[in-house]
């Protein structure tokens, strides 16, 4: 309202008109206290009641495996064979190897992406060229997976895993025999699903690094390399570590996209990025549809709990660090889907 | 500005009425008591016949059949929890099952009601259609012993075939699925070893190859990887146009799946177990041109339902009339000794 600038005559004018619909004015703010009140509350139950079914939905897998299951090799939904019983180790392990290379790969590329858009590019294609990185994460991961599946596969099998085997071969990384549907093709896909949301992050972190330091760096005699790496870099560090932790929170929930590419045969702990494997979220979304028998599909949830938690300690690391810095960030950025 | 205030009040009161009305008819759907509406979840695999009943039954009966495809699992899972008339699975109750989905001393039976089966498919550049494999080198395949394509095992069964060296990639269904339970229920009658090292089910631990989600991620999977080998159930064979294998049956023949080579095993079955779980897979060498992967997929009913008499009818007319919209989707029509069993089967639910 513009009640600063209102003179003492339009304000009693004001008064006046409210006066005549009192009624309407004293029920609006009430119902509009309760409306936000209830919508805000509604938001914190689900959350609550979400986490509350996820995490006593794992009770029955909780009470036979404990905190072992955690730990457990085996996972195995076949009742009748020796072998029926359920474990989180194979899909933690490609939880970490996956999200872990993913960022690798988008954290350089998505500050270098940060920087041409901060610093380097024209004036008239930054906004272009920003709002395309971003539309990189507005594209469905089933849309991603599918495009993973039926172009990107046979790509990395007959092209690019036989290339790097080649060069890099000797690197126990890269040894195995090529699928195209593995790890690697994962790693390929969560980089693509990550960069938008680091880059935009990063480049909201540089746009707060002063004017003034930037400038006398240069009138110091600085090269526009100098300056990035004297300034800018250092201004803005904590800023990017929240900014890759927040992608990390995208990278470890990713289910869909990561479900259709990956391979779902696990193969233990190994060091191959061309083998199978899967991820806590990827488990998840493959097989709890289908789940026959209810030992399987609170062991699914177990993962699922463990998976929440792991979100949120990303979360909140990712929030402490970058508090640090004065980038306000969007909530739930770095929440998984 | 207090007209707008008003305004904004009747919207606000507007969308508050809207959630009401939006809880209170999804609570009603929930509860589908409603004697024209039957509701109905489950097998994916049972999903393109459904869908044509759909439209069929409506005209025939007024009665409309909602029908969500949430995969046989979740089926078994909705008719325990009561959620709905009907639920749907490709795999048999295990006893286990049919324990947990007796609510208050009411039981639930299970009524084949559609056949239908799994074929082999591949992708190995140089190598034609109908390449001829038999069960125990489909196992030795899935079990990752046999592991690339000129194989001697292979090649003995295929003289005058060229096969190349590649490598065999298995690829199987990474979600629940009926057409994973028929492959390893064929697969544990041919093998012994698969059946004490994987099992029937509709997940099991497969030891090697690669996971697809869904009929169409295999058809992708198996369209777009050189060397490898998927199941699929028939009508998506057809439809992707991909190679299939043939599987030499008990009698030493290799039947190429269609309907009278499916018809022909199911004839085979004598007799059907008191509740219903029916297995048709490998069937024996009296019947020569009996395909060997078919299965049967059943519909879940409670035996005491507050809407009986519709849901009775719906059911009768599915196993009658229903089944001669099947072979259009390449559906087989059960054999007259299951319909007489199904119809006595749903005579003993109860209103």
């Amino acid at each position: 309202m513009s009640s600063q600038s209102a003179t003492p005559a339009s304000s009693s004018a004001l008064r006046l008109s409210s006066a005549h619909h009192s009624l309407a004015d004293r029920l609006g703010d009430p119902v509009l206290r309760a409306l936000t009140w209830l919508a805000s509350a509604v938001a914190i139950v689900v959350l609550a009641a979400l986490a509350y079914k996820v995490f006593s939905l794992a009770g029955e897998s909780f009470s036979r495996y404990g905190l072992g299951f955690i730990a457990g090799e085996n996972w195995n939904p076949s009742q009748g064979t020796n072998g029926y019983g359920f474990g989180a180790a194979d899909f933690l392990f490609g939880t970490a190897v996956t999200s872990f290379f993913a960022l690798l790969i988008a954290a350089p590329v998505s500050v270098a992406i940060a920087l041409f858009l901060t610093e380097l590019a024209p004036r008239r294609i930054r906004r272009p060229v920003a709002t395309l990185v971003e539309l990189l994460a507005a594209i469905p991961s089933v849309v991603l997976g599918l495009w993973g599946l039926i172009v990107l596969a046979p790509v990395m099998r007959n092209t690019i895993e036989p290339a790097l085997q080649s060069v890099l071969g000797w690197l126990p990384l890269f040894s195995g025999a090529e699928t195209g549907l593995g790890v690697i093709t994962a790693v390929v896909i969560l980089t693509i699903m990550t960069v938008p949301i680091v880059s935009a992050v990063t480049r909201e972190v540089f746009a707060t690094v002063p004017t003034e330091l930037k400038e006398g760096a240069l009138a110091l005699g600085a090269t526009r390399w100098e300056m990035v790496r004297i300034v800018m870099l250092p201004y803005a560090r904590s800023g990017m570590v929240g900014a890759v932790i927040l992608g990390l929170g995208r990278a470890l929930g990713e289910a869909i996209a990561v479900t259709m590419v990956i391979g779902h045969t696990v193969n233990g702990i190994h060091w191959s990025l061309f083998a199978t494997g899967d991820t806590l979220a990827s488990r998840i979304a493959s097989e709890y549809q289908g789940a026959a028998t209810s030992l399987q599909i609170s062991s699914l949830a177990y993962l699922a709990a463990i998976l929440l938690v792991l979100a949120l300690i990303a979360n909140v690391v990712a929030r402490l660090i970058v508090r640090r810095t004065t980038v306000r960030l969007p909530v739930g950025l770095g929440a998984p889907n | 500005m207090s007209l707008r205030k008003i305004g904004d009040l009747l919207g606000a009161a507007a969308l508050a009425l809207g959630a009401a009305a939006c809880g209170s008819s999804s609570s009603t759907s929930s509860s589908s008591s409603s004697s024209s509406t039957l509701v109905g979840a489950g097998s994916t695999l049972v999903a393109p016949l459904v869908s044509v009943w759909q439209p069929e039954y409506l005209k025939e009966s007024k009665v409309s059949v909602a029908y969500s495809a949430i995969g046989s699992g979740g089926g078994i899972a909705q008719i325990t929890a009561r959620t709905v008339n009907f639920g749907a699975s490709d795999a048999p109750l295990t006893e286990d099952q049919f324990k947990e989905a007796t609510k208050e001393g009411v039981g639930v039976v299970q009524i084949p009601w559609a056949l239908g089966s799994v074929v082999a498919v591949y992708h190995v550049e140089g190598v034609p259609t109908h390449l001829k494999l038999t069960g125990p080198v489909l196992a030795e395949i899935y079990l990752g012993k046999i592991t690339s394509w000129n194989d001697p095992k292979i090649a003995a069964l295929n003289p005058g075939l060229k096969l190349p060296a590649t490598k065999i990639t298995p690829v199987y269904r990474s979600d629940g699925s009926g057409d994973t339970y028929a492959f390893t229920d064929y697969l544990s009658k041919i093998s012994s070893e698969w059946k004490s090292q994987v099992g029937n089910a509709t997940q099991v631990k497969f030891p090697a190859g690669v996971g697809a989600k869904g009929s169409s991620g295999i058809s992708a999977a198996v369209t777009s990887t050189n060397g490898s080998i998927g199941y699929l159930t028939l009508a998506y064979v057809l439809q992707g146009h991909l190679d299939d294998a043939v599987v030499q049956n008990a009698a030493g023949n290799y039947p190429v799946p269609g309907p009278t080579t499916i018809e022909a095993a199911a004839k085979t079955l004598k007799e059907v177990p008191a509740d219903n779980k029916i297995s048709i897979v490998n069937p024996p060498a009296t019947a020569p041109e009996a395909y060997p992967i078919s299965t049967f997929t059943y519909a879940l009913v409670p035996l005491k339902a507050p809407n009986a008499s519709t849901l009775k009818a719906f059911l009768k007319w599915a196993v009658t009339t229903g089944q001669k919209f099947g072979p259009k989707l390449d559906f087989v029509p059960i054999p007259e000794k299951i319909r007489s069993v199904d119809e006595a089967t749903i005579n003993k639910v109860e209103g």
